[in-house]
């Protein structure tokens, strides 16, 4: 560490903290004799896989462990105070007042009955002694409202959380954090909620509020593309235990441990991948003519209800074994566009044709039948399997369902979970005993035991840490190769498309706004939206700097992160 | 197996368990204890407790009121275990259809449902009861067809709430037939609060057969607690043991139903009992 590089004392100090576990758990210690320190204007980046231990770190900071998990050695030390002496007046007085936290996902955060305004001006009225007078607590509430970036907030305090964006609700969770001056930020994965461009805004808000204020910033993540944009420094953190750190560049330039490398790596670069389709035969095997879509969402009894347009006359095709990705931001409509062609959602208008037949026609029996030539992986691998039914049983029902015998079926479940990279023990499993990443395979192989010709990937991997994510595109890639499939991969991340998918359709509100073959979108992008969605991608500048030799190690690590899981 | 063990450690729910044991138990060794039909006149009329060898009396004819309590509570949990039992069957059936299907099928058999729940339970059973002849049967059909609406509501949210979970559009997608969705996947998923209201609808059928047997509505050859109440309830001032062993008696097992009730929610759920440990 660097501690005579600064004279001023830190805003955050962790000196050797271990936290023990409750008896049973997969390891004793959530966290093992952890040390960093956060001087002012300095971000921090806590960096690691889900399950490493990072959020305990930041709840130990503010007392927010949950019972039965405690601090069993160490110190924490938060603008000279020890959090684990303060008295509960104390400790109220530090939590949002010295030192605030955002958390990931700020629907929950926000109270939903609340007006935003009042819940910013609850901060201020908690914390400030002698309470200021109410004229200035409002104008203080238009004023961070105002800094964070929100636009119209005379309107906008006035609002309920769900009538807002996910990155306005982040930024009225910023707001709140702001309110008392605190010297401490912690941002625990504030951003993995939201899609890029607004990834992009809440990161360099949080940057701009650090630079003029001069706070420390402890944020967390699980994506070296947000730390190469925003950390000073970095703590990379595997099984509870501190890997490695130091200052961003010298880890991210020269990382010393394998565990960073391996991370680095899985970062996609949005390298344009180099698998191209042949496309043999020249009719499409899916063709999807002027769908549309239009929710409509009661509001009040009186008030008209909202529209939302999810499909404005959308018109696409699919060649067999092309990987064909939509991206647009969250509310482009790209997830009913899948849902539409699964008909698990009808659409208002328009046509689906599947090898020449009309999929917008059967009902019933004959839809049961259509079905089975196309698949789809949804984006939760926690919520998209029975969690009452055995792994094998999963599975093995798909082709149960169309008549193949329940031996059979097994042992083509079995096959199917080894050819995924798990192994035939896992079918007499429950979903509950496999990590996401394993499940999402599960989710694959269910999908793949029909042998489903057009296979719908709807954010497959968006739920899952960056290094298996790579496993999982690389699973997905061999797969489409090997059993021709066609895919249509819906994403939010442009670098995922990028290294998957032979052609790209860009969705903004229900519409294509752009679309060509990968190479032509990424390189030349004709408009303005799909270009800011490019320069939104993290860590963009940093990983697209000359001399920086991504590809050959990104190939390797996927390669030999296949068997690892 | 792992609800089994929580459930072991759960104390009130372990104490509900052992007073509902001890209610079976009392059930079931009836005819040992007390050869004798407890409609038998085995001792003078108003015995007090502990004379003649009536432990708990005897009543205005004289007859036992310890066999009345003992053999009260074969009809008592026979009536409450069938008639919950039928409360469910009808409750789930037309709460899967209501929140699977949706729509108008969702429409006409909830404002049905609604229809029942308007109309008071009680007065709805008398009516029921008198209408058909008053038999073990009967009274069943009756208590299960007023007790079924919050199990068919419950039902239906659980079906809601899972009807567009991804794992039932996985399985939609896999081409499971609908039976096999509903059953296979919705139903299993469901279970756990319906199987907790079904137990709490047992003490509730208990308290019905009993107010239905005290206002004279019950089935005439069946020794049942209500039943003894209502007919010791006139001499309950020099008499007390006639109504409040009864009393007692029915205290004990609803109480014992809703604690194993309750801590058989507090097992199933798993968020509460995650707070527990």
């Amino acid at each position: 560490m660097s501690e005579a590089l600064q004279p001023s004392a830190p805003v955050l100090a962790v000196d050797g903290l271990s936290i023990a576990l409750p008896k049973g758990g997969d390891r004793p210690f959530a966290v093992e004799n952890v040390s960093f320190e956060i001087k002012p204007n300095e971000v921090v980046c806590l960096v690691g896989e889900s399950g490493s231990g990072k959020s305990m770190i930041a709840h130990a900071v503010l007392q927010l462990l949950p019972r039965g998990v405690d601090v069993v050695s160490g110190t924490v030390t938060v603008a000279g105070q020890d959090p684990s002496k303060l008295d509960g007046r104390g400790l109220r007085k530090l939590r949002g007042g010295n030192a605030a936290m955002i958390f990931q996902e700020p629907l929950s955060s926000l109270n939903p009955l609340k007006r935003v305004g009042k819940q910013v001006e609850e901060m201020i009225l908690a914390h400030q002694r002698p309470a200021p007078a109410m004229a200035a607590v409002r104008e203080r509430v238009q004023t961070l409202l105002t800094q964070v970036g929100l636009p119209n907030p005379e309107l906008l305090e006035k609002s309920y959380p769900f009538e807002l964006s996910g990155g306005q609700r982040q930024r009225v969770m910023i707001a709140m954090a702001m309110a008392n001056r605190p010297a401490l930020l912690i941002a625990d994965e504030p951003t993995t909620a939201l899609d890029v461009t607004t990834q992009r805004q809440i990161l360099r808000l949080i940057d701009d509020l650090r630079r003029e204020r001069g706070m420390g910033v402890l944020l967390i993540t699980h994506d070296f593309g947000v730390v190469a944009d925003v950390a000073d420094r970095v703590v990379v953190l595997r099984h509870g235990k501190v890997v490695e750190q130091g200052t961003a560049s010298d880890v991210l330039r020269n990382p010393q441990a394998a565990y960073t490398r391996e991370l680095i790596d899985a970062v996609p670069k949005a390298r344009l991948a180099d698998i191209r389709a042949t496309i043999v035969r020249p009719e499409p095997l899916l063709e999807v003519v002027g769908l549309q879509k239009t929710f409509r969402v009661k509001r009040g009894w009186l008030q008209p209800p909202r529209e939302v347009l999810a499909a404005d006359g959308i018109s696409l095709t699919l060649h067999e074994g092309e990987t064909l990705a939509v991206v647009g931001e969250s509310g482009s409509g790209k997830s009913t566009l899948g849902r539409m062609i699964m008909r698990l959602t009808e659409p208002d208008a328009g046509a689906i044709r599947f090898g020449g037949a009309d999929l917008r026609q059967p009902r019933g029996e004959a839809l049961r039948q259509a079905r089975r030539q196309l698949q789809i992986v949804f984006q939760d691998p926690f919520a998209s399997l029975d969690p009452r039914q055995k792994v094998g049983d999963a599975i093995a029902r798909g082709p149960m369902a169309y008549g193949t015998s329940r031996a059979e079926a097994m042992a083509q479940a079995r096959k199917l979970l080894v050819r995924v990279g798990l192994s035939e023990t896992a079918a007499g499993r429950y979903p509950h005993e496999f990590s996401g990443g394993q499940r999402q395979r599960i989710c694959i192989a269910r999908a793949l035991a029909l042998k489903p010709r057009v296979l719908i990937a709807d954010e497959a991997v968006s739920a899952l840490d960056v290094s298996v994510q790579a496993q999982v595109l690389a699973l997905l890639a061999e797969l489409r190769r090997e059993m021709r499939l066609a895919m249509i991969f819906i994403t939010h991340d442009l670098r995922i498309a990028a290294e998957i998918a032979d052609r790209v359709i860009v969705l903004q509100r229900g519409q294509i706004v752009e679309e060509g073959t990968t190479a032509e979108v990424f390189t030349a992008p004709r408009q303005a939206y799909t270009r800011d969605l490019l320069d939104a991608i993290p860590g963009r500048d940093f990983f697209d700097q000359p001399g920086f030799a991504a590809d050959a190690r990104h190939i390797a690590g996927i390669e030999s992160g296949i068997d690892a899981v | 197996m792992e609800t089994v063990r929580a459930f072991l450690r759960h104390p009130s729910g372990m104490i509900g368990l052992v007073l509902l044991l001890v209610v079976v138990v009392v059930a079931i060794i009836a005819p040992m204890v007390f050869p004798v039909s407890p409609w038998e006149m085995v001792g003078a009329p108003f015995t007090p407790p502990g004379e003649d060898g009536l432990w708990l009396g005897g009543d205005t004819l004289g007859r036992d009121v310890a066999a009345g309590v003992a053999y009260g509570a074969r009809v008592s949990l026979l009536i409450g275990i069938a008639s919950a039992l039928a409360a469910m069957a009808i409750g789930v059936v037309i709460g899967a259809i209501s929140g699977y299907f949706g729509g108008k099928v969702d429409l006409v058999l909830m404002r049905m449902t609604e229809l029942f729940q308007t109309i008071p339970a009680f007065v709805l059973a008398i009516l029921l009861v008198a209408t058909f002849n008053p038999s073990l049967l009967t009274i069943i059909l009756t208590i299960g067809a007023v007790s079924w609406p919050p199990l068919a509501r419950l039902t239906r949210a659980e079906f809601l709430r899972l009807r567009h979970r991804e794992f039932v559009e996985a399985a939609l997608c896999q081409g499971e037939r609908t039976w096999r969705i509903v059953l296979g996947h919705i139903l299993p998923n469901a279970i756990s609060p319906i199987l907790v209201v079904t137990s709490l609808t047992v003490a509730t059928a208990i308290l019905l057969e009993s107010a239905l047997s005290f206002m004279g509505l019950g089935d005439p050859n069946l020794m049942s607690w209500g039943f003894m109440i209502g007919a010791g309830r006139t001499v309950i001032r020099n008499a007390w043991w006639m109504s409040v062993f009864p009393g007692l008696a029915i205290l004990l097992t609803v109480l014992a139903i809703n604690l194993f009730g309750e801590g058989l929610s507090d097992v199933l759920n798993p968020r509460v009992s995650r707070r527990r440990s």
